[in-house]
C-alpha cells in the first residue's frame, strides 16, 4: 500500500456571490489547488474525483459531482459525489485518500462546494436543518443551533463554562479569519461585541453561530510516486479516521461531546502514530462555539470540563501550545457547508510549506477535524511534513 | 340503561390564556359583551382540549382508557369541516380500537346528544364536549371561547340522567356559519332570537320530570350571561341557581362546551339527592334538556380551571387565534411524509417505546438496533411516563423557527424546545420536545415538565398532532 499525499490544495472566496454557480465557484477553488504545486500540474493526471456537497437549496440534487468535473473540463473521469452533511468534503477526502492508498488511483481529487446564500428565507428555512435528525429532532420545533445550544446548555450545567467563554472562541476566530482574505467575516471583534450579539438560540447569540456562505475548496491526493516527483514539501496524510454516530443528539448518550469525532481522532492518531500532545496545530469544526469546546475534549487537547480553561488561558491561540483554527474557522472564514472538509485541508497545507497567513511556527504536524450534523458523522486527517526532494 | 347507570367521573379543560372585557372595550370603545373570554393558544383546537377533558376524567376515576368502549364527541368547530376526528382522539386517548364513537357538531346543542349518547350506550362510555368557535374580529368578536368538559358513564354512578325532553321549531338565523368561513354569524334580530332561545329552552326544561324544589343548579344556553336569566323568567328557579351554572363571564361564549363547563359547576355545587338540570339550544332550532340526579358527590376542578389564567391583549388574542391571516412558508428540504408521521402515532400520542429484551435498554422511539447493545432485535413495547426532566434546553427565537413551526411561531412567539430524560421500567430514555404555555426564557435544565397534547404543525391541510410539554 502507498502512502497518500496531499501535494495542493485551495479554495474559493468564502461569502456571498449571487454571479456564482456552485461549478464556477468549483473552477475557482481547483485553480487554486493546481496552482499550489510545486511543479507545473497537469489535470488530465487526475483519475478520479470526489466531491462533497450537501446540495442546499436543492439545485443539481442528483449528479452535481459530474456536472462540476464536466464544466471543469475533467471530461470523462469517474466521479463520485459524497454526501454526509457539513463533514461531506471530510469523507470526500478520505475518499480520495482509500483511492490513492489503494493503488486504484495515482491522482485524486478530493473537493466540495455548496451554495447557501440565494434562497429566498422561505426555501432557506426548509434548508438548514436538513442535517438534524428530521422526523423527531426537527419535528419537536428545534433548529440546527437549537441542538448544539441544547448541547451548550448541557455543558455548562455540567461544566465550568459560561458565555464569555463561547465568546471567546469568536474573539481568537476572528482575530485569525481578518488575516484570512478568503474569510467571509475576516474582521475582529471584541469580546465586548461578541458577548452583547442578539441570541440565535440561547445561550449561543449570532457571534457563537457561523454564518450561511457559497464556497469550494479543493485538495490534490496523490502517491508516494507521484508526490515525490510533483512536490519538493510533500505533506503526508498520516492519519485517516472517521466515524458515525446517531444522527439525533438526544439519540446519544453524551449531550456534552460528540463520540463520533472521539473515535475518528483515536483512528487518526493510531494510524499517524502520535499523542494530541504531538499536534502543532489544528482545524476543527467550529460550526457553533460550544462545537469548537467539545472538540478540544474529543479530540484529547484537554480533559472533559476543560476546554474552557484552554480558551481562556489562550492555548489555542495562534502563539499557544496547540493554536486552533488559524484560518479563522467556520466561525471567521465561512461554513460552505459541503466545502468545509477540504478547506480545513487547504489551511493544514498552508501551514505545513510555511504559507498560512496565521503561520504557526515550526508546524509540522496538523489536524483536521469536520462533523457532519450535530455529530452524525465526523473524519480527523492528520498531516505531516514527509522528507523533502526525490526518492 | 340500568337504573345505577351514571357519571362516574368527570374532567375539565380551559385553555390558559384570558382576554378581560377591558381589553376589548378598549380595542373597540364599547362596553364588551363578555367580562371575560378563554382564548386557545396558537397550538389548541377542539380536538387537544378535547383529549385533556378525556384524560383528566380517565384519570379521576377507577377505570383505565381501554375500560372505555364508546365515544360521544360533540364540538361547533372540528378541527376540519369533513372528515372524523374522533378516531384520532380514540388513538390520543389510548382506548381500544374497537370502541364505537359517535360525533355531534353542526350545533351549539350537540352537547345534549354527546350526553345523551354516552349515557344511553353499554359499558363505560365517555362523552366529551370541547369547542373554540371563531368569532368575526369586527364586530366585537372576540368574546368567543374555549373550553371542553367530559364525562364518564359507567355502573354504578355519582350522577344519574333521570330524565331528558327535547323540542324543536323551525327558526334559523339565530347562530349558523356558512360554508368556508370560520366565523359565527347571527343576524341579531334581538326580540325574534329571545323569544325562541327562552320559548325552545324553558319549554324543554319545563317538560323535565324534576321537582323544582329539589334543583340546586341549572345550566343553560349561555351566549353571554344574561340569556340564561332571560330564559330563567319563565322558570321556577332564582337567580342563584341559575348563576351556579352560568360561567360564560369567566370563559366567554365557548359554543357547544359552555353548557357543558356550566353543568359540571352546577353538579359540583350539588348534593346527594338533589338534582342539577342542563338546558341545551342550538339555531335552527333545537332546545334539549336534561336533569341528572347527584347520589354522591362528584367534584371537577371547574374553579381550578377557571382561575389558572395569563392575561393577554387583545392583539395577542388575534394573533393566537390566527385572524390576522395564515401564513405557509413554501419549498422543501425535509418534509416528513403522512405516512411516515403516522407511523410514529404510537410515539407521538403516547410515548410508547421498546424495551431490548437482549439488555432491557429503552429505545425511543423503538426502531432499529438496540440503542445500547446495538443488537436488532424485537423491542418489548413499554410505555413512558408523560413527566421528565429537561437535561438539555435553548429557546427558538422570533423568525428563527423551522418551516413547519413558523405559522405557529408568528401566532404564539418564541418557543423553548428541550431534551427530556424520562424514567423508564429498568433505565431512561430521552427525546426532544417542543415546550408550551410557559415562559420560554424560564425554562431550564433540571425542571421537571409533564405532556400535553396539541397541534404540532399543519402542512398540506392537514394538522399533525402529539405531545408537547409545560412546566409540571
Amino acid at each position: 500500500m502507498t502512502d497518500a499525499y496531499l501535494i495542493g490544495a485551495g479554495q474559493s472566496d468564502f461569502g456571498s456571490f449571487p454571479s456564482e454557480s456552485y461549478r464556477s465557484l468549483f473552477d475557482n477553488a481547483f485553480d487554486e489547488a493546481v496552482e499550489s504545486v510545486d511543479s507545473e500540474f497537469d489535470s488530465d493526471r487526475i483519475d478520479e474525483a470526489f466531491l462533497g456537497t450537501l446540495g442546499v437549496g436543492g439545485r443539481q440534487l442528483g449528479l452535481s459531482g459530474p456536472a462540476v468535473t464536466e464544466h471543469l473540463g475533467l471530461h470523462g473521469i469517474p466521479t463520485t459525489r459524497v454526501e454526509n452533511a457539513c463533514a461531506a468534503s471530510g469523507y470526500a477526502l478520505r475518499q480520495a485518500v482509500m483511492a490513492v492508498r489503494s493503488g486504484m488511483a495515482d491522482v485524486a481529487l478530493a473537493g466540495g462546494y455548496e451554495v447557501m446564500t440565494d434562497m429566498s428565507g422561505d426555501h432557506t428555512k426548509w434548508w438548514l436543518g436538513v442535517s438534524g435528525e428530521t422526523e423527531w429532532e426537527r419535528l419537536s420545533g428545534t433548529t440546527f443551533a437549537g441542538v448544539y445550544a441544547q448541547m451548550a446548555s448541557a455543558y455548562m450545567r455540567e461544566y465550568d463554562a459560561t458565555r464569555e467563554d463561547l465568546s471567546r472562541v469568536a474573539v481568537k476566530n476572528h482575530a485569525n479569519g481578518a488575516q484570512n482574505p478568503h474569510a467571509q467575516l475576516g474582521f475582529e471583534c471584541t469580546l465586548e461585541d461578541a458577548m452583547n450579539a442578539p441570541d440565535v438560540a440561547a445561550p449561543l447569540n449570532l457571534y457563537h453561530c457561523c454564518p450561511t456562505t457559497d464556497g469550494a475548496s479543493a485538495a490534490l491526493i496523490a502517491s508516494e510516486e507521484v508526490a515525490y516527483e510533483l512536490s519538493d514539501t510533500p505533506i503526508r496524510v498520516a492519519g485517516a479516521g472517521a466515524a458515525s454516530g446517531r444522527v439525533g443528539l438526544f439519540q446519544r448518550d453524551s449531550l456534552t461531546s460528540i463520540p463520533a469525532s472521539e473515535s475518528a481522532a483515536d483512528r487518526a492518531y493510531e494510524e499517524a502514530d502520535i499523542q494530541p500532545g504531538d499536534l502543532d496545530f489544528a482545524e476543527v469544526h467550529d460550526c457553533f462555539a460550544i462545537a469548537e469546546l467539545a472538540a478540544y475534549e474529543d479530540l484529547g487537547f484537554c480533559d472533559r470540563g476543560e476546554a474552557a480553561q484552554l480558551l481562556r488561558d489562550g492555548t489555542t491561540d495562534p502563539d499557544g501550545e496547540i493554536p486552533v483554527n488559524t484560518s479563522g474557522g467556520l466561525k471567521s472564514k465561512g461554513h460552505p457547508i459541503g466545502a468545509t472538509g477540504t478547506g480545513q485541508a487547504v489551511e493544514a497545507f498552508a501551514q505545513l510549506r510555511g504559507e498560512a497567513h496565521v503561520q504557526v511556527d515550526g508546524a509540522s504536524v496538523g489536524l483536521t477535524h469536520n462533523v457532519g450534523g450535530s455529530g452524525g458523522g465526523a473524519t480527523v486527517h492528520v498531516f505531516e511534513q514527509a522528507d523533502g526532494g526525490a526518492r | 340503561m340500568s337504573s345505577d347507570r351514571g357519571i362516574i367521573a368527570t374532567g375539565v379543560t380551559v385553555p390558559r390564556l384570558r382576554l378581560d372585557g377591558a381589553e376589548i372595550e378598549a380595542a373597540w370603545g364599547t362596553s364588551a359583551p363578555v367580562e371575560q373570554a378563554a382564548v386557545p393558544t396558537a397550538d389548541e383546537d377542539s380536538f387537544t382540549m378535547a383529549v385533556a377533558a378525556a384524560r383528566d376524567a380517565i384519570e379521576s376515576s377507577r377505570l383505565v382508557s381501554n375500560d372505555v368502549e364508546h365515544l360521544a364527541v360533540a364540538t361547533t368547530t372540528p378541527p376540519l369541516e369533513e372528515e372524523e376526528f374522533a378516531p384520532r382522539m380514540v388513538s390520543a386517548l389510548g382506548l381500544d380500537t374497537d370502541s364505537t364513537v359517535n360525533t355531534a357538531t353542526q350545533s351549539t346543542v350537540a352537547g345534549a346528544d354527546a350526553l345523551l349518547s354516552a349515557a344511553r350506550a353499554d359499558g363505560p362510555s365517555l362523552a366529551v364536549v370541547s369547542d373554540a368557535p371563531a368569532g368575526d374580529p369586527a364586530e366585537v368578536g372576540q368574546r368567543v371561547g374555549a373550553g371542553a368538559a367530559a364525562f364518564l358513564f359507567a355502573a354504578d354512578g355519582s350522577v344519574i340522567l333521570t330524565d331528558t325532553a327535547t323540542r324543536s321549531r323551525d327558526a334559523p338565523g339565530i347562530r349558523f356559519r356558512e360554508s368556508s368561513t370560520e366565523t359565527v354569524e347571527g343576524l341579531e334580530i334581538t326580540s325574534y332570537e329571545r323569544d325562541i332561545i327562552r320559548d325552545l329552552v324553558a319549554t324543554s326544561v319545563d317538560a323535565l320530570d324534576v321537582t323544582s324544589d329539589d334543583v340546586t343548579g341549572v345550566s343553560l344556553h349561555q351566549p353571554t350571561g344574561d340569556i340564561p336569566h332571560r330564559i330563567a323568567g319563565s322558570l321556577p328557579y332564582d337567580a342563584e341557581t341559575i348563576s351556579r351554572g352560568t360561567l360564560v363571564d369567566e370563559i366567554g361564549d365557548a359554543g357547544a362546551a359552555t353548557p357543558a363547563l356550566g353543568l359540571l359547576a352546577a353538579i359540583n355545587a350539588s348534593e346527594p339527592t338533589s338534582q342539577t338540570v342542563a338546558g341545551f339550544f342550538g339555531s335552527g332550532a333545537t332546545a334539549t334538556a336534561l336533569t341528572f340526579e347527584t347520589r354522591d358527590p362528584l367534584i371537577t376542578d371547574v374553579d381550578e380551571a377557571l382561575t389558572d389564567g395569563v392575561e393577554i391583549s387583545y392583539a395577542k388574542a388575534l394573533r393566537e387565534r390566527g385572524t390576522i391571516g395564515e401564513t405557509e412558508v413554501a419549498g422543501g428540504g425535509a418534509h416528513v411524509s403522512l405516512p411516515s408521521w403516522q407511523r410514529s402515532i404510537p410515539q407521538r400520542y403516547r410515548l410508547e417505546a421498546g424495551q431490548c429484551p437482549a439488555c432491557g435498554a429503552v429505545a425511543f422511539p423503538p426502531e432499529g438496533a438496540c440503542p445500547d447493545c446495538h443488537e436488532r432485535v424485537q423491542f418489548d413495547t413499554v410505555s413512558l411516563p408523560r413527566t421528565g426532566e429537561i437535561v438539555a434546553v435553548t429557546v427558538i427565537g422570533q423568525g428563527g423557527a423551522p418551516p413547519e413551526f413558523v405559522e405557529f411561531q408568528r401566532r404564539d412567539g418564541p418557543f423553548a424546545v428541550a431534551i427530556v430524560e424520562v424514567t423508564a421500567s429498568d433505565g431512561t430514555a430521552r427525546f426532544p420536545v417542543q415546550m408550551t404555555d410557559c415562559d420560554p426564557e424560564a425554562v431550564s435544565v433540571g425542571d421537571r415538565v409533564a405532556g400535553e397534547f396539541r397541534k404540532i404543525y399543519s402542512v398540506e391541510g392537514v394538522t399533525r398532532y402529539g405531545l408537547k410539554f409545560t412546566p409540571e
